[in-house]
């Protein structure tokens, strides 16, 4: 399998703070690959850099072969690469269809004029963009929840709907960050089985950034922690489990410090 | 039909266009300006260097009022639209406040004295007819995938720029749309009033057309409709207590802000398709609590 | 170079005031992250408080000062509790703290036209008759306390954000309010006393402008020079708003010096557009990529 992401020597510095120091990485195309390490690893800074939320320090992000680390972050995501937030970041005030409608935008083409003056591409597009927006809250279960206003979403679903929003953009990867987060052990595993239908069915790569260890170890076929900034170690969930220096970084030792 | 209410109908209709434009660009794009007094000055200057100066009919000079007013807008957007909300708020002051500065001493326009004996160009007819126009081509905008990214823009900035949306190319065309209107709102003034001076833009006139924008409720074309016809009408109707007329602004800005955010409609449309929206987002919204009330009542047997 | 010095005091006297606007303004700023745009109408306040303790109540000068001080403080502190409070609570987007800013900035502003009025006030005359001359310098009395004054507040201000306990959880809030109200700092209280201090300086700048030009109405439009200032010098940032605030009134004063004096306020607006543009966070700021 090739790989869709390539991260090569990736650094982020805030001020003097290395955020992300050295980091290489690649996500396997059609994969499902983890992202783990304790609080302040710089998991969520590696996600802002993979999305140009932030601007690299230093080395390289290549998405399919093309470098992305100088891009705007609307070009990397209109090139493929969509994400959910750690705290959720919907639009709240917009009922589940205009969140998912909203995120289809790159599916049509019509212009401004086009627009004000609802020129026939604009009735066909927006016809097509509506009943694909339709259709993602059906396979993502929430047609039922069509109307409902993102804020008045229990939690669970507002993490769905969030993926769902994600996918509207036809995405070859997701970057999910900590999608399990305040969920139970039962809505846990069924978000297990919800990320590998969607690797099925939408054919893209998934990195997911998780501290639930059920579903890390679960769904992942492949596993890079980070300590510090640093990466820790890299390999199949098997591997990484039974390395002493994860071990101990989860466990707190103090030599996790000294480990870069 | 009575001169005084037709006074009071075209000047309603002249602030529907500024508040239209305004709408765009708070209610939809979440960017709260206070310069809009200075777009419409350009307007009015424009309109009259091309009316009275070159003598060119007035539907030229509402057009170029409106893309001197844009054009400008481009520029100021350029250097502002990618700060942060606060530095692109104080910006928008220091353009309204710069702009009726420059006015001031400009002397081969009046200074500050102003402009008069400008053509009486404005009819109820033309301004009501500029009026549909705009309500519907703005409208049409913000009811298609560009009104929608809009709005992703004000709802969370950062989660739009993750969908694809290009957030600084739509801060732009909420600008480009609400200067390039409250510029024709402005060439219509000065074509009604038939003399323009640089004091009749100040601050004041831009924090008033914001209030209707609030009052009407935010995210809605017909709240800010309804909130110009009442704003507009009801003091020139109630002109005994003009004195009090901006400490009930003033007041009623805050109350909404606290109290009702939403304004009058906020966030909903008064047309057959918005009403069934609102009806079914009721509908979900209860049938999830009846269905969290069943999941509770389950989880206790 | 008599005349560059007679500008240089003179800017140095105008932008003593301008600071402490400004100041006040950051402070607020950098605890609350919203440009509170009221500040102006707060300054209105105080230059009518000490135009009324005077006049009215006939009291001495220095008590006028803190009367209006303490009046605009209170005042503050009540906006706050009203008004942004329950926003804050709501977790309201910014824009809504903005815009009740403006809404209240407008009902001060009216109410004072309503009630008392929309004419101009003059102080009654404090000080003796004459500038001070220093050689070939002539000082303004009312220059020369405005920087007197200003100096002081200003320097009580920084003592007590250094060296107090309360001054300590100030900064601790403005750098992060979260983590600070973790650590057990009382974070409600740090906002009231936030917004106390910025209105009482806001109040002691209002009665300096009353005496140096006149009361009115709209004299709270003068803070406009605060919001310049605090960008010039990088929003919330103190030291900023005071340097900001320092060289923008000598950059004003020299222009209408040696250039005209129609061009004073327009340069303000031309400073802030430049600086916007080369260079956003202002001389002092940090610059803060927004955290995901």
């Amino acid at each position: 399998m090739s790989a869709i992401l390539e991260i090569r020597g990736l650094t982020k510095r805030f001020g003097g703070l290395a955020a992300v120091n050295d980091v290489s990485f690649d996500v396997r195309e059609g994969g499902i690959s983890g992202l783990i390490g304790p609080n302040g690893a710089g998991k969520t800074t590696i996600f802002n850099l993979v999305t140009g939320v932030y601007k690299v320090t230093a080395g390289s992000i290549a998405f399919a072969g093309r470098p992305i680390a100088d891009l705007e972050p609307y070009k990397i995501a209109a090139a493929g690469i969509t994400r959910t937030f750690q705290n959720i970041r919907l639009f709240k005030n917009l009922s589940a269809f205009d969140n998912v409608l909203t995120a289809c935008h790159t599916g049509a083409k019509y212009g401004l004029a086009e627009s004000m003056l609802r020129l026939p591409r604009y009735w066909r597009e927006e016809k097509a963009l509506r009943a694909k927006a339709d259709e993602l809250l059906g396979i993502m279960g929430l047609a039922d929840r069509r109307d409902v206003t993102a804020n008045n979403l229990p939690y669970g679903l507002q993490r769905r709907l969030e993926i769902t929003r994600a996918l509207a953009l036809g995405p070859k990867l997701l970057l999910l960050d900590e999608p399990a987060a305040g969920m139970n052990p039962d809505e846990t595993e069924q978000l297990m089985r919800l990320i590998g239908k969607i690797r099925d069915d939408f054919r893209l790569s998934v990195l997911v950034i998780e501290h639930h260890m059920d579903l890390i170890m679960g769904v992942c076929e492949h596993i890079h922690v980070l300590n510090f900034g640093c990466t820790l170690a890299d390999g199949s969930p098997g591997d990484v489990a039974n390395d002493p220096k994860v071990v101990e970084a989860y466990l707190g030792s103090e030599e996790g410090k000294k480990s870069c | 039909m009575d001169a005084y209410i037709q006074g009071i109908i075209i000047l309603t209709g002249i602030n529907l266009l500024a508040v239209l434009g305004l709408s765009v660009l708070t209610g939809f794009t979440g960017l709260f300006s206070f310069g809009h007094a200075g777009f419409m000055a350009i307007g009015a200057y424009v309109g009259a260097i091309f009316s009275s100066k070159l003598g060119l009919p007035f539907a030229a000079a509402i057009v170029a009022a409106a893309a001197g007013a844009g054009a400008v807008s481009v520029l100021i957007g350029r250097l502002t639209l990618k700060l942060k909300g606060d530095y692109f708020c104080i910006a928008t002051l220091g353009f309204g406040e710069a702009i009726r500065l420059i006015l001031n001493n400009w002397k081969w326009a009046g200074g500050a004295r102003g402009w008069d004996n400008l053509p009486a160009s404005v009819t109820i007819w033309n301004v009501l007819i500029v009026d549909a126009i705009a309500v519907v081509l703005v409208w049409n905008l913000l009811n298609s995938r560009h009104g929608r990214n809009m709005v992703a823009v004000r709802e969370e900035e950062l989660a739009a720029q993750m969908a694809g949306v290009n957030v600084f190319r739509y801060k732009m065309i909420a600008l480009f749309v609400s200067a390039a209107l409250a510029g024709m709102a402005g060439a219509f003034m000065g074509h009604y009033m038939t003399y323009i001076t640089p004091k009749l833009f100040n601050m004041v006139k831009s924090t008033d057309l914001t209030i209707i924008v609030i009052f009407g409720g935010l995210g809605s074309v017909s709240g800010s409709i309804l909130g110009t016809l009442l704003l507009t009408a009801l003091p020139e109707i109630f002109r005994a207590f003009s004195q009090w007329r901006l400490v009930f602004y003033g007041l009623a800005v805050i109350v909404i802000m606290v109290g009702r955010p939403q304004g009058l409609i906020g966030g909903m449309e008064l047309t057959p398709a918005g009403i069934r929206k609102i009806a079914a987002e009721r509908r979900a919204k209860s049938a999830l609590a009846a269905a969290a009330k069943a999941a509770e009542q389950g989880g206790e047997e | 170079m008599v005349q560059f010095l007679q500008q240089l005091v003179n800017g140095l006297s105008i932008g003593s005031v301008y600071a402490l606007m400004a100041v006040g303004y950051s402070l607020v700023y950098s605890i609350m992250n919203f440009s509170n745009f009221a500040h102006g109408a707060v300054i209105m306040l105080g230059a009518y408080f000490g135009f009324y303790s005077l006049t009215l109540l006939r009291l001495p000068f220095g008590v006028s000062f803190v009367l209006a001080a303490v009046g605009t403080g209170l005042v503050a502190v009540l906006l706050e509790r009203l008004a942004y409070k329950p926003l804050r609570e709501r977790r309201a987007p910014f824009l809504y703290f903005i815009i009740t800013a403006m809404g209240a900035s407008i009902f001060i502003e009216n109410l004072v036209v309503a009630t008392i009025g929309p004419t101009y006030k003059t102080y009654p005359a404090v000080f003796g008759q004459g500038p001070i001359q220093l050689g070939a310098l002539s000082i303004g009395r009312i220059d020369l306390t405005m920087f007197v004054v200003s100096a002081i507040s200003l320097t009580a201000l920084m003592i007590f954000i250094d060296r107090t306990k309360m001054g300590k959880a100030i900064q601790a809030s403005a750098y992060n309010m979260k983590a600070s109200a973790l650590m057990g700092i009382n974070t409600d209280r740090v906002i009231i006393i936030v917004f106390a201090l910025g209105g009482a300086l806001a109040g002691v700048a209002g009665v300096l402008f009353g005496m140096k030009y006149l009361v009115y109405p709209q004299i709270g439009n003068i803070t406009n020079k605060s919001f310049i200032a605090a960008v010039f010098g990088g929003l919330g940032s103190l030291p900023g708003a005071l340097i900001g605030s320092v060289l923008l009134a000598l950059i004003e004063t020299f222009v209408s010096g040696y250039l005209s004096s129609q061009y004073r306020d327009l340069i303000g607006f031309v400073i802030l557009i430049a600086m916007l543009v080369v260079r956003p966070t202002g001389i002092m700021g940090k610059s803060a990529e927004d955290k995901a």
